[in-house]
């Protein structure tokens, strides 16, 4: 029974020590309006587990749904259509990497197909009979990444102490990385231009 | 001599610039109403791809769950509740959120080629020929014209009750000497009233095209197809009286009743319309007040009448049903054949004083008659149309107290286009055109070419290519390699220095 405790004791304190180890990146993305993704860079070396949760992307009213999804690499994105006219994806590259380019198809309202991102980078979403649908994935080679509001604010959560870099991503900018040091609350503002 | 050399080159340069601009139109309204591309409608504006046929069918409206992708939002002319209580109140309709307005321009520059230099000669210039002879002036080589700019209007009020009404505002740089397109009000599917199969009986009222195989309004072509522009002349020096001016590319005023699809299956068109003569509006009757009702020509009516059948010839079932085949690289035109055929019917009307001093009217019956097929796999599209023409003659008697029969006025031809689309924004073509009259051939220089043709059978070679700049801008190119043609003929007869006014044109066309 003492000895249970005890295991107890020092489970949470090793819990507590390990929340005390992971910190946040806050801060602003400037120099653009709407959505902004950041996200850290993997350190050298490290991998992370693929999620087992699969977002879902519709095309809805000749428009992706959500316009801009973050993804761990290695997640399984379904695309679904949900419109009463038959649609394409397809995305000429990912992260600029044109080789990379994929198209799955045309498929009926009401399924999905689905596709899973093993590269890290931006996959702008086509449609090529509905020249005007734009959309994104934004493939982070970590888990930790985050979206910002419409002040361009963001904040990336239990990030284990250490030193990374990250970047921030726009549809309409070229990216911007800057290294950071995470010991609790850290701070990141990038500045994106055209 | 110089009157009809000017009468000419002014004939010679109003066609040019008439066959230079024919219309076309995409619909920059719809975009704005579902925020969506031209392309979504159009492979190479105008030009429909079967998504966009569907969507005409339907009325402009999307075929299914249309409400789902307008993006700004129609006005409710009544609540949809007080149809509930109809005929107590105006059944509800809607308009558009936006004034459904789309605008277009287009200006072209042609090139004449070198045979043009026939154009600088006056036939036949003779020692008697005074000093000092004004000349008219000559189609220049090189020419830059305005075209149209037109104001076009689209969309639907609800209640499968579609409109369309264009008309141009100005022609050629000049200020509203434009004219009315079409304009009209298509009742779709109003077979459901009588318990018809959907879409198997929809009626049209107003000022149309004629549901031709292939649209020339609608045309990605610069210049018309020769046939759709062939009116029937008689040869007086056969003693034919036959004077029909009615095109098959004219505006039509009447009723359409139609049925089924454009996009897959059968297809067909019922119209019935004001007669289309040489004859200019009617003066009012003296026994008839002014007010009374409209004065035209048009006491007869005639008839139109078409059916098209495609066959869609997808593996998948479920691909060759829907509007659209699944492409694996996304949805395409299906692989298909048509064929169609087409019957116009019709009477012209020629009034005389007789030899008597009374009146002479002579009503030729006629009729046009032909067939179509179009064959489509992926971005290629090969299509073709022969047309026969045909016109009962009523040849004055010996005193003008009367007619006897004549000879009738025939014609023939029609033309064969191969379309590829090379790339998205490329379009590639192909034309080839045929007219056979031995009418335009007797009447010399009267024939609706630049100058007399030198044969009943006029041909001509069209390869052009268009490029989209952007969905809505679009530069066409097309090069006619012409029908021989000759300015004068010697005493026998036979055509002198006989050449070919082969012509290059470019147009720029923006919608907006």
């Amino acid at each position: 029974m003492k000895s249970t405790l005890m295991m107890m004791v020092v489970a949470v304190v090793a819990m507590m020590s390990l929340a005390a180890s992971a910190g946040t990146i806050s801060g602003k993305v400037s120099g653009v309006t709407g959505e902004s993704v950041v996200y850290v860079e993997a350190p050298a070396g490290k991998t992370f587990p693929a999620p087992t949760q699969e977002p879902v992307i519709d095309q809805k009213g000749l428009m992706f749904q959500p316009h801009i999804v973050v993804v761990q690499q290695g997640t399984t994105v379904q695309f679904l259509n949900s419109d009463s006219v038959a649609h394409n994806v397809f995305w000429p590259s990912v992260g600029g990497n044109k080789k990379l380019t994929h198209n799955l198809g045309t498929w009926p309202k009401g399924e999905k197909r689905a596709f899973k991102f093993d590269n890290p980078g931006a996959v702008p979403l086509l449609c090529n009979v509905h020249p005007e649908m734009s959309g994104y994935v934004v493939v982070s080679p970590t888990p930790y990444f985050a979206k910002t509001d419409a002040s361009g604010a963001y904040k990336i959560e239990n990030v284990p102490d250490g030193s990374y870099t990250v970047t921030a991503w726009h549809e309409g900018a070229k990216n911007q990385s800057k290294p950071v040091a995470v010991a609790g609350d850290s701070k990141a503002d990038l500045t994106l231009s055209k | 001599m110089n009157t009809r050399r000017r009468m000419f080159l002014l004939f010679a340069f109003v066609l040019t610039v008439v066959l230079l601009t024919g219309s076309s139109y995409a619909i920059p309204a719809f975009s704005r109403q579902y925020g969506t591309s031209c392309t979504t409608c159009h492979i190479d504006f105008p030009k429909l791809n079967d998504f966009g046929k569907a969507f005409k069918d339907a009325g402009f409206k999307f075929p299914k769950d249309d409400e789902s992708f307008i993006k700004i939002p129609p006005v409710m002319l009544g609540a949809p509740a007080q149809k509930d209580i109809w005929p107590h109140s105006v059944f509800p309709g809607t308009i558009p959120g936006l004034p459904p307005i789309g605008l277009r321009f287009n200006q072209f520059f042609q090139y004449t080629s070198g045979n043009a230099n026939n154009y600088y000669q006056v036939p036949p210039i003779t020692p008697q020929t005074p000093v000092g002879t004004a000349l008219s002036p000559t189609i220049p080589r090189t020419d830059f014209e305005a075209g149209y700019f037109s104001i076009f209007m689209a969309g639907n009020f609800g209640s499968d009750i579609a409109f369309w009404v264009d008309d141009d505002l100005s022609v050629s740089g000049l200020n509203a000497n434009g004219a009315l397109g079409d304009g009209y009000l298509r009742f779709v599917n109003i077979g459901r009233f009588f318990k018809l199969p959907t879409d198997a009986l929809t009626l049209k009222v107003g000022q149309f095209e004629l549901d031709l195989p292939f649209t020339q309004a609608r045309s990605i072509n610069i210049s018309p197809y020769d046939i759709y522009t062939e009116a029937n002349i008689g040869s007086s020096s056969i003693g034919q009286n036959v004077n029909n001016q009615f095109s098959m590319q004219d505006a039509a005023q009447g009723v359409e009743f139609s049925g089924g699809h454009q996009y897959g299956g059968y297809h067909y068109s019922l119209a019935i319309v004001n007669q289309n003569t040489s004859g200019g509006a009617a003066a009012a009757p003296s026994n008839v007040s002014s007010p009374a009702g409209f004065f035209s020509d048009s006491n007869y009516k005639n008839i139109y009448a078409r059916f098209s059948y495609r066959f869609n010839l997808e593996k998948d079932p479920a691909s060759r049903h829907d509007i659209q085949a699944a492409g694996a690289t996304g949805p395409r035109d299906h692989t298909y054949l048509s064929l169609g055929s087409f019957y116009y019917e019709g009477r012209s009307v020629q009034r005389f004083i007789s030899g008597t001093d009374s009146l002479l009217t002579a009503r030729e019956p006629f009729y046009r008659v032909g067939g179509d097929f179009s064959f489509n796999y992926r971005t290629f599209n090969l299509f073709g149309l022969y047309m026969y023409g045909h016109d009962q003659d009523q040849a004055f008697n010996g005193d003008y107290s009367g007619f006897v029969p004549g000879s009738a006025a025939k014609f023939n031809g029609g033309f064969l286009e191969a379309d590829y689309l090379a790339l998205p924004w490329l379009m590639t073509i192909l034309r080839y055109d045929r007219v056979q009259s031995t009418g335009d051939f007797l009447n010399g220089a009267n024939s609706s070419n630049y100058y007399s043709p030198v044969g009943s059978a006029r041909d001509r070679f069209t390869p052009g290519v268009q490029f989209l700049i952007h969905p809505n801008i679009k530069a066409s190119f097309e090069y006619q390699y012409r029908p021989q043609q000759a300015l004068y003929y010697n005493a026998s007869g036979q055509a002198v220095a006989a050449f070919r006014t082969n012509t290059a044109t470019g147009a720029l066309e923006f919608v907006y």
